[in-house]
Order: C-alpha cells, then structure tokens, then sequence
C-alpha cells in the first residue's frame, strides 16, 4: 500500500513537473538545496525504517522542515555575501552518505546470511547424501 | 492500526509527489537555461556585468519616470489645446458671422421697391445707398440688396451717367429691388418711415414701396473671397 502510494506519487509529481510553467533561473538554486534536503529526509527515512524505529511525524517535520530552512539559510548567504548553501549541501550529503551506508550494510548483510544459510543446508544435504551412500 | 496505515500512505504519497514535481520543474530549469555561457564566465565578470545591467537598469527606470511624467504633461497640454481649439473656433465663426461670411438668419425687414411705371425718373444708386445707410444706423446686422450680401467693404456703385446700371461688387442689379436687413424690427422700420424717413420721400416721388416685417429673414453668404492685397 505505500508503494503504491509511493509510485502513484512520483508520476503525479513528473506529470505536475513536466507541466509546471518555467522558474526563473534565480529561484533554481533555492530549489535544489530544498531538492537535495528532501532526498536527504527520504533516505534517513529509510534508514529508519530498517532500523525500525521510523516515525511518520519524524519523517514528515524532516522533510519540510529541512527544506524550508535550507532556503532560508541560502538566502541569508546570498544576503551575507557568503555561499552558506555549499556547507548545507556538505552537511546533507554526508548525512546521505551514512544513510545509504547503514542501507548498504543492513542488505549485504541479510544477503551474505541468506548466503551462508544455503550454504548450510547444503552441506547439511552433501553430508546427510554421503552418510546415505 | 489500518486507518493509521492509510494516512501514513497518504502522506507519504504526497511528500513522494511534492519532492518529484520539485525535481522535475529543476531538471527543466536546468535544461533551458543557458548554462554554458553562465558558467564560461567568472564570478567578477558576472558580478560587474550584473552591476552594468542594474545601472542600466536604473537609468532606464529613472527614464521611464521622467517619460511618464512628460507624457502627463503632454496630456494636459493637449487638454487644453482642445480648450483653446474650441474657444478658437468660437471666436473664428463669431468673426466670420461679423464679417458676412456666413448664412444668417433672424427677425428682420423685407423691403421692395418697385420703379412702377415712372418713365422719367428711376432708383438710382444713391437711393439705395441711403436705405443702407439708414438700415445701418437703425442697428441691421446683416444687409443684402437681391441676394447680395453688404458688408463693410461694400461698394454701391453706378458707372457712367445717372441712367446706367446700379452695380454693387461688380455685379449689376436691376429692378425691383429687394433690401433685406435683419435687426429690431421696430428701430429699421421707425429708420425708413416716418417723419422724414427716406422711404416716406421715395414714396412722395412715385416709387412703390412695401416694408414687410418678417421673423425668419434669411441672408446668405458674402459670395466673393475677401483678401488683402494692400493691407497690412
């Protein structure tokens, strides 16, 4: 069900995208910093999510919230004459990178279990064959 | 615990949608923009391009501003061109009326003279300068002698002896004549009746005359151009 929800979203979202009138060039940055703060959310979603301790109210307020205050902040570095949007987009990043590890690790993990558990059973049939030869 | 599931797919979906519009919209900024020439310039030029446009910019607005402002006054100028146009154009057909230059009509005289049968005596154009004289002392407007218009610069005229042709601007008339003049009725006719009036004197001599009070007399236009040539 929030697969579904997940796929219909997306494509609703491209179709609205694709369709929406032109942003002005100015405006693009702000958007890529809220861009990359929202995927940032999505990922630590996902992280939460195998760690099973996922909050929706968490997940949500992140979401927005981030995004919001990246662009604030990127305002105020255009305001302050200083590109505070590249630390944002150094700390959301990073912060990507230790998700997708923790994603990373959790699948490789289950993999190389699921591996050594054929692995046992094989061994359990070859010994069970050769004790019945 | 399913009605919890159903708004977390909810708001999941829409946050999944919010965040794919937004890239998506990028992704098109992206690709329309000319990113090539912005980025094949360094930030100072950039930066001092950018201050040339904001000056220009400026400049222009300030243009503007003073456009707008002379536009204002060009139109209230216009408006009271028209004003004048308008008062102009009063004053011009006042004139003209003035002048005689114009159809007139008005309560006024009609008077006829009729030579009748007299053979050794006839209207000669000193009678009828007179009438016209008395017409304007009496306070008349407007004159005409047959249809010809009288005005200020007027000439009634003979050529050759006491018998010829009575001319006025060069066009010959003959009997009856018809004098129409457009004023108080009352003070025209007192003018020419009366005692002494010269209309009394014609009628002693023999003419045949009538005065005839009329409320719509109608005199039209001088009919020659009027122009100096002299004057100055």
């Amino acid at each position: 069900m929030i697969y579904l929800a997940i796929i219909v979203g997306c494509i609703l979202g491209a179709i609205l995208g694709i369709n929406a009138p032109m942003i002005s060039y100015t405006y693009s940055t702000y958007l890529a910093i809220a861009v990359v703060a929202a995927l940032d959310s999505v990922f630590g979603g996902i992280s939460s999510v195998l760690k099973k301790n996922f909050d929706l109210k968490i997940f949500l307020s992140g979401f927005f919230v981030n995004s919001i205050l990246s662009i604030l902040l990127t305002i105020l570095g255009q305001k302050l004459n200083v590109d505070i949007y590249l630390a944002t987009i150094f700390v959301f990043i990073s912060r990507m990178f230790n998700n997708l590890t923790i994603i990373r690790r959790y699948y490789v993990e289950k993999w190389s279990e699921q591996l050594e558990h054929l692995r046992k059973i094989k061994a359990e049939t070859d010994t069970n064959q050769s004790n019945n030869s | 615990m399913k009605k919890e599931k159903i708004v977390m797919a909810v708001t999941i979906g829409i946050s999944a949608f919010i965040l794919v519009a937004i890239i998506f919209m990028q992704f098109k900024v992206v690709e329309k923009t000319d990113r090539i020439s912005i980025d094949a310039m360094t930030e100072s030029d950039l930066r001092s391009e950018l201050i040339s446009w904001r000056e220009k910019y400026d400049e222009l607005q300030l243009q503007y501003q003073d456009t707008l402002v002379k536009i204002q006054e060009y139109k209230e100028e216009y408006k009271s061109d028209e004003e004048t146009e308008k008062l102009l154009e009063n004053e011009l057909t006042e004139l003209k009326t003035l002048l005689g230059e114009t159809n007139v009509h008005g309560q006024g005289i009609i008077i006829t003279i009729n030579e009748g049968n007299l053979q050794n005596d006839k209207i000669n154009y000193e009678d009828l300068l007179y009438i016209v004289n008395e017409l304007k002392a009496a306070g008349a407007e407007a004159i005409s002698i047959n249809d010809n218009r009288v005005i200020n610069r007027t000439g009634i005229y003979t050529i050759g002896t006491e018998s010829g042709f009575i001319k006025i601007d060069g066009k010959r008339i003959l009997a009856p004549y018809i004098i129409k003049a457009i004023g108080n009725q009352t003070y025209l006719e007192g003018a020419l009746l009366g005692n002494g009036g010269y209309v009394d004197e014609l009628r002693k001599w023999g003419f045949e005359i009538q005065i005839e009070r009329n409320d719509d007399v109608k005199i039209d236009a001088y009919s020659n151009s009027l122009s100096n040539k002299y004057m100055k």
